[in-house]
C-alpha cells in the first residue's frame, strides 16, 4: 500500500473494509467505511478516535467477532475476513489474540484465574500434561508481574491493574503474533496505567509481537506508538508515523483532536484552546474523498482541493521548522 | 536520652522497598460455596425454617411407610367411636369421616405431593435449562425454536390435563407426565432470556477469541451466572407444583381415589366443615406450611448464591 | 492574588465512616479544607481515595450506611453535618450547593423532557409562574450552549448527544444560581473534544457568575486547565495541598510526585514510564503511619510508625510528609518532573508533539 515500506514486512492488511450493522430499520448503521492500512511486523500501530468512531469495531472485525459488509482482512498474506475454513479460523484464535477494555466484565468472575489463563491452553490443548499446564500459567503469570499463589483466587479479589495483567496474561500465555489492544487502560487508574503500558513494551520487545493499540488518548499514542491512525465517524481521516503525525498534523480533525488534550502545566494550560472540528469548513464539492500519500507513509483523507491545500501547509510547516533547527 | 535519639535519627532513614511485597493479597482466599452457605446460615430465622423444612420432608417420607396409611385401607368404617375425633393426646389431628387418622393421611398425602412436586421439577428443569441454554446461545434455533413455544405456552393446562387425565388414568406416574409436558418450556424459555443478557459480555467475547466451543461456554461461562436465578425459579416451581397437584386431585384428576392425596383428602373434608372444621383446616394448614417453608429456603438460598451478597 | 479573600465553607477535622456488613470502612481520615469566594478548588486522587465522599458531606449526600463520625462543616454560621432530613437541607442542597455528576445520561431522568427537568427545579427554588421558569431555562440553555435551546426544549434525554446532556445537567446544576458547584468527574465519560469544551464551559460560566467550584477528578490535565489551588487525597485523607503552581512545579509529597511521573505526556520513546505498584491501603483497617509508605519507594522507617504531620512549604502550600522534617534526609523530586515547565513548554511551542496553532 505505501511506497515506503523499508522492506519491512506486512503482517496485517486491511483492505477497503466497510463494517455496518442492521438496526433493524431500512438504513444500515455504517461503523466503518473504506477503511485501508497496513500494519508492519514489530510495531506498534495505533488507532486513535473518540467514542463512536468505529475503531473499537475495526479491531474487533479483525479478530473475527464482527464481520465485515465489505473489502477483506489479510493476516500474513492469507484472507481471515468472512467465511473461512475451520482450520483457519483456528489458526486466526492461535495467532491473533485481544486485550479488552473493561478489566472487571472481560474475566469469568466465577472461574479461578487458573483457569481464566488456562482457557485457550485447554481449547487447543497446548500442554503435555497437567504439570506442564500449571507451569505455563505460573509463567504467565510472572510475566505480568504477578505471583503464582494467585492462581487458585478469583477476579474480583484483585484491583483493576491486576487483573488487566491477567487479561493480558491469558493473551499472552497463547503465544500469539498479533495483539488487538482495545483501549486496554482507559480503565484504569491513572498511577497504574503506566505499568500496564511498561508491561506490553516489555513483552512485544521480548516476543517479538505486533501491537494494534486502540485509544482515545493522543498522549499515551504518543509514547507507544510507531504509527498512528486517526478515525472519525468511521472514517480513517490520517496516518503517519507517529513523530510526523505530531509536528506535521494535516487533517483538521487531527488537529483538533490534538488541541484538546490538557497538558499537565498550569502556565501552558491558560494560554491554550481546544480548536472544535467543524466539518463544514471541509471542501463540499461532493467529490469522494480517498486516502492519498502526501510525503512517504504519511496519508490523509482529502479531495483534491484538499490535499493541495495540506500540500501547501505541510511545506509550510517544514520550512518553519528547518529555519527553527538552523 | 542518647538512645533515644539515635533511634530517632534511624527512623529518618530509607526503609527498604519491596516492590512484589504490594502484589500479594492480604484478604483470606475466597470460595464461593463457601461464602453461600455462611451467608445463609448467617439469618436465624433462615436456619429456623430450615430446619423446619427438613424435619417436615424426613417426617413426611418416613412417617407413611410407618403408618401404612392408604385411603382405601378403612378399618374403622364402621367403627362410630373411631370417626370424627377431634385432636387429642391420642389421635394427634383427630379421625376423619371413616375413622382413619387424619394425622397418617395428612403425611401420607403430603409424602405423595412432595414427591411428585420434586420430580416434576427435576425433570422440568434438566430439560429446560439444556434446552434453554442451547436456545439462548443460537440464533438460528431462537428463530424456530420461538414459534415451538408461542405454540406449546399457549395450550390450556386443566384442559391438557383433563385430557390426560382421561386418556393415562389416575395416579402418580400419569401426574407426572401432565405436569412436565409442558412446563420444561417455561423454564427454557426463562433461561434463554437469561443466556441472552450474558451471552455478549465481554468475558464471553474473550472466550470466543480463546477459540473455546459453545458447549464448554455454557457450561463454564453462563450456567455459574444462573445458579442464584435458577434456584430462585426451583423455590416457586416446587410450591407451585404442589398447588397444581393438590388442585388436580381436589377436582378428582389427579392422584384419583387409591393414593393418599392432600387434595383429595381436603375435597373430601370440605363436606364435614361446618360440624368438624380441623379436618379441613389441618391438611390445607399443613399444605401451607410446606410451601411457604420451601419457598422462604429456595429463596434465601437463592439471595445467597448471589455473589453480590457476599462481602 | 493578594487580596484577602472570603472563606465560603469551612471544613474541619471530618472523619466519613461506611457500615458494611458488620465491619466499619473510615473512607474520610481526619481532613480540613476552607474554600474561598470565587475559586476553583481541585481534589485529585484516584479511586477509593475518597474524593467523592468528602463533597459529599457538604451535600448531604452520602449512602445510608454512611455517617460523619466527627468534624464540622460551616457554611453561613450553620454546620452542615448536623443537617440530618431533607426538610434541614431544603434550600441548601440543589440551591446554594449544587453537584454535577460523571454520568449525565443517569443524571437526567430518561423519560421526562429536558425543559421540564430544569423548570422543575426554578419553580421550585425561585417559587415563580411556570412561564417565567421556561423562559429562564430557555435562556440558561443558551448560556450553557444548547443550539436552538427553544425547539429542544421539549424533547428527552435520549435525543441528546453526551456533551449536549452534561451541557444540560450544568445548566440544571446552575438554574439556582447555587454559590458552589462540585463537579465530580464531569467529563471523565466525555471524549477529549467535548471535554474541553465542557471544562471551558464551566470557567466562562464561573467567571460570568462567580461561584465557587470544587472539581474532582483523576486527570492531571484538566486540573492544570481549571484550578487555582490543588488539594491531592489519598487513602481518606489530603496529603498536600497548594496553588495549583505549587503542585505542578514544586510538589513535595512523594504520591504527587508519583502522580505527576506517571504522566504519559512526560513519556520518552523507549524508556520506561514511571509507575506506582501496588493497590491503595485496605480502609477497613486503622492505618499506621503514612497511607502511602508500602507503595513508597522513597519511604523511611519512621513512615511506618507515626503519621506525619503537615509541614508548612509555604503561606499557600502544606504536605503531609516526613520528608519535609528537618531530620530527614533531603531528597529532590525524581528527574522526570523535574523542569516540568521547561519540559512542557518544549512540547507545546512550534515544533514540539502538542503544537497547535492557536
Amino acid at each position: 500500500m505505501s511506497s515506503n515500506n523499508n522492506g519491512r514486512e506486512v503482517i496485517l492488511s486491511i483492505k477497503h473494509v466497510d463494517i455496518s450493522f442492521d438496526t433493524g430499520r431500512k438504513k444500515k448503521f455504517v461503523a466503518v467505511k473504506d477503511a485501508n492500512f497496513d500494519i508492519y511486523k514489530g510495531e506498534t500501530f495505533a488507532l486513535v478516535g473518540e467514542s463512536g468512531s468505529g475503531k473499537t469495531t475495526l479491531g474487533r472485525a479483525i479478530l473475527r467477532i464482527n464481520p465485515c459488509s465489505a473489502g477483506e482482512i489479510e493476516f500474513e498474506g492469507k484472507r481471515i475476513s468472512g467465511k473461512i475454513s475451520r482450520e483457519e479460523d483456528r489458526n486466526v484464535v492461535r495467532n491473533i489474540q485481544m486485550i479488552f477494555q473493561d478489566p472487571a466484565a472481560s474475566l469469568n468472575e466465577r472461574a479461578t484465574i487458573e483457569y481464566c489463563v488456562s482457557e485457550g491452553l485447554y481449547n487447543f490443548h497446548l500442554y503435555k500434561d497437567e504439570a506442564d499446564r500449571i507451569a505455563k500459567v505460573d509463567k504467565a503469570l510472572q510475566d505480568v508481574g504477578l505471583l503464582p499463589e494467585h492462581k487458585s483466587r478469583y477476579p474480583h479479589e484483585f484491583s483493576g491493574g491486576q487483573r488487566q495483567r491477567v487479561g493480558i496474561a491469558r493473551a499472552m500465555i497463547m503465544d500469539p503474533k498479533f495483539i488487538v489492544a482495545d483501549e486496554p487502560i482507559s480503565a484504569l487508574d491513572v498511577s497504574i496505567r503506566a505499568q500496564v503500558l511498561n508491561l506490553m513494551n516489555k513483552l512485544k520487545a521480548e516476543k517479538n509481537l505486533t501491537y494494534l493499540f486502540i485509544a482515545h488518548d493522543l498522549s499515551v499514542v504518543r509514547f507507544i506508538a510507531d504509527r498512528i491512525a486517526v478515525i472519525h465517524l468511521g472514517e480513517i481521516v490520517e496516518i503517519a508515523d507517529s513523530e510526523t503525525l505530531f509536528q506535521y498534523p494535516l487533517h483538521p480533525y487531527t488537529i483538533s483532536l490534538l488541541s484538546a488534550v490538557p497538558m499537565p502545566d498550569p502556565v501552558v494550560e491558560r494560554d491554550r484552546h481546544a480548536i472544535v472540528y467543524d466539518p463544514s469548513k471541509l471542501d463540499q464539492s461532493g467529490e469522494k474523498r480517498t486516502m492519498k500519500e502526501i510525503r512517504p507513509g504519511h496519508f490523509v483523507y482529502a479531495t483534491t482541493k484538499e490535499f493541495a491545500e495540506y500540500e501547501e501547509k505541510l511545506a509550510e510547516m517544514e520550512k518553519e521548522l528547518t529555519r527553527e533547527q538552523n | 536520652m542518647e538512645n533515644e535519639s539515635k533511634n530517632m535519627n534511624d527512623l529518618f532513614t530509607f526503609a527498604e522497598f519491596d516492590e512484589m511485597e504490594s502484589e500479594h493479597i492480604a484478604a483470606p482466599r475466597y470460595s464461593y460455596w463457601k461464602s453461600v452457605f455462611r451467608t445463609f446460615f448467617r439469618n436465624k430465622f433462615t436456619v429456623a425454617v430450615a430446619v423446619l423444612l427438613l424435619f417436615i420432608l424426613i417426617f413426611a417420607l418416613i412417617q407413611p411407610m410407618h403408618s401404612g396409611y392408604s385411603p382405601i385401607i378403612t378399618p374403622n368404617i364402621n367403627n362410630a367411636d373411631m370417626k370424627f375425633l377431634k385432636p387429642s393426646a391420642e389421635h394427634i389431628f383427630g379421625t376423619d369421616h371413616v375413622g382413619n387418622e387424619v394425622f397418617d393421611a395428612v403425611w401420607a398425602g403430603a409424602r405423595n405431593s412432595i414427591i411428585i412436586s420434586f420430580t416434576c421439577t427435576i425433570i422440568n428443569m434438566v430439560v429446560g435449562i439444556l434446552v434453554g441454554a442451547v436456545w439462548g446461545f443460537s440464533k438460528k434455533m431462537d428463530k424456530w425454536m420461538i414459534e415451538v413455544y408461542n405454540v406449546i405456552a399457549n395450550v390450556p393446562f386443566l384442559l391438557l390435563a383433563m385430557i390426560l387425565c382421561y386418556v393415562l388414568g389416575a395416579g402418580m406416574k400419569s401426574l407426572i407426565i401432565t405436569m412436565t409436558c409442558t412446563e420444561w418450556i417455561f423454564v427454557a424459555y426463562f433461561i434463554r432470556t437469561q443466556v441472552m443478557i450474558i451471552r455478549d459480555r465481554e468475558y464471553n467475547m474473550a472466550s470466543k477469541c480463546l477459540g473455546t466451543r459453545t458447549g464448554t461456554m455454557i457450561v463454564k461461562n453462563i450456567l455459574p451466572y444462573l445458579i442464584s436465578v435458577i434456584m430462585t425459579y426451583v423455590s416457586r416451581q416446587i410450591p407451585s407444583l404442589i398447588s397444581y397437584e393438590v388442585f388436580l386431585s381436589y377436582m378428582g384428576l389427579g392422584l384419583g381415589t387409591t393414593n393418599a392425596s392432600l387434595g383429595r383428602s381436603i375435597s373430601m373434608y370440605t363436606s364435614y366443615m361446618n360440624g368438624y372444621p380441623h379436618l379441613f383446616w389441618i391438611p390445607v394448614g399443613v399444605l401451607a406450611l410446606i410451601s411457604i417453608s420451601l419457598y422462604i429456603v429456595g429463596q434465601r438460598l437463592a439471595d445467597a448464591a448471589d455473589p453480590r451478597t457476599h462481602m | 492574588m493578594e487580596e484577602k479573600r472570603n472563606v465560603i465553607l469551612s471544613a474541619k477535622d471530618i472523619e466519613v465512616k461506611f457500615r458494611v456488613r458488620d465491619n466499619y470502612l473510615t473512607a474520610i481520615r481526619n481532613v480540613s479544607l476552607d474554600l474561598y469566594e470565587g475559586e476553583t478548588f481541585a481534589i485529585v486522587g484516584e479511586s477509593g481515595s475518597g474524593k467523592s465522599v468528602f463533597t459529599k458531606t457538604f451535600t448531604g449526600m452520602l449512602e445510608s450506611n454512611g455517617t460523619i463520625s466527627n468534624g464540622s462543616v460551616m457554611f453561613h454560621g450553620k454546620d452542615l453535618t448536623k443537617l440530618k432530613t431533607d426538610k434541614d437541607w431544603e434550600g441548601i442542597r440543589g440551591a446554594k450547593i449544587s453537584t454535577i455528576f460523571q454520568d449525565p445520561m443517569t443524571s437526567l431522568n430518561p423519560i421526562r423532557t429536558i425543559g421540564s427537568q430544569i423548570t422543575e427545579v426554578i419553580e421550585k427554588h425561585q417559587g415563580v409562574s411556570k412561564g417565567e421558569a421556561k423562559k429562564q431555562a430557555i435562556e440558561i440553555m443558551e448560556r450553557v450552549g444548547i443550539p436552538n435551546a427553544a425547539g429542544r426544549f421539549d424533547e428527552y434525554p435520549f435525543q441528546y448527544s453526551g456533551g449536549m446532556r452534561q451541557r444540560i445537567v450544568i445548566a440544571i446544576a446552575l438554574s439556582c444560581h447555587p454559590e458552589i458547584l462540585i463537579c465530580d468527574e464531569p467529563t471523565t465519560a466525555l471524549d477529549v473534544t467535548i471535554q474541553a469544551q465542557i471544562i471551558a464551559l464551566i470557567r466562562d460560566l464561573q467567571k460570568e457568575l462567580g461561584f465557587t467550584t470544587v472539581y474532582i477528578t483523576h486527570d492531571l490535565g484538566v486540573v492544570a486547565n481549571v484550578a487555582d489551588r490543588v488539594g491531592v487525597m489519598y487513602g481518606g485523607q489530603i496529603i498536600e495541598y497548594g496553588t495549583v503552581e505549587e503542585i505542578f512545579f514544586e510538589p513535595c509529597h512523594p504520591y504527587t510526585w508519583a502522580l505527576l511521573s506517571s504522566l504519559p505526556q512526560l513519556g520518552v520513546k523507549g524508556q520506561e514510564l514511571a509507575y506506582i505498584t501496588g493497590t491503595p491501603p485496605s480502609l477497613y483497617n486503622k492505618i499506621k503511619g503514612d497511607a502511602f509508605a508500602p507503595r513508597n519507594q522513597h519511604a523511611l522507617k519512621i513512615d511506618f510508625v507515626e503519621e506525619p504531620p503537615f509541614f508548612q512549604v509555604s503561606d499557600t502550600h502544606y504536605a503531609k510528609t516526613w520528608l519535609l522534617d528537618p531530620r530527614a534526609p533531603k531528597l529532590e523530586k525524581p528527574e522526570a518532573i523535574q523542569n516540568l515547565h521547561e519540559k512542557i513548554k518544549k512540547m507545546t511551542d512550534k515544533g514540539g508533539s502538542f503544537h497547535v496553532e492557536q
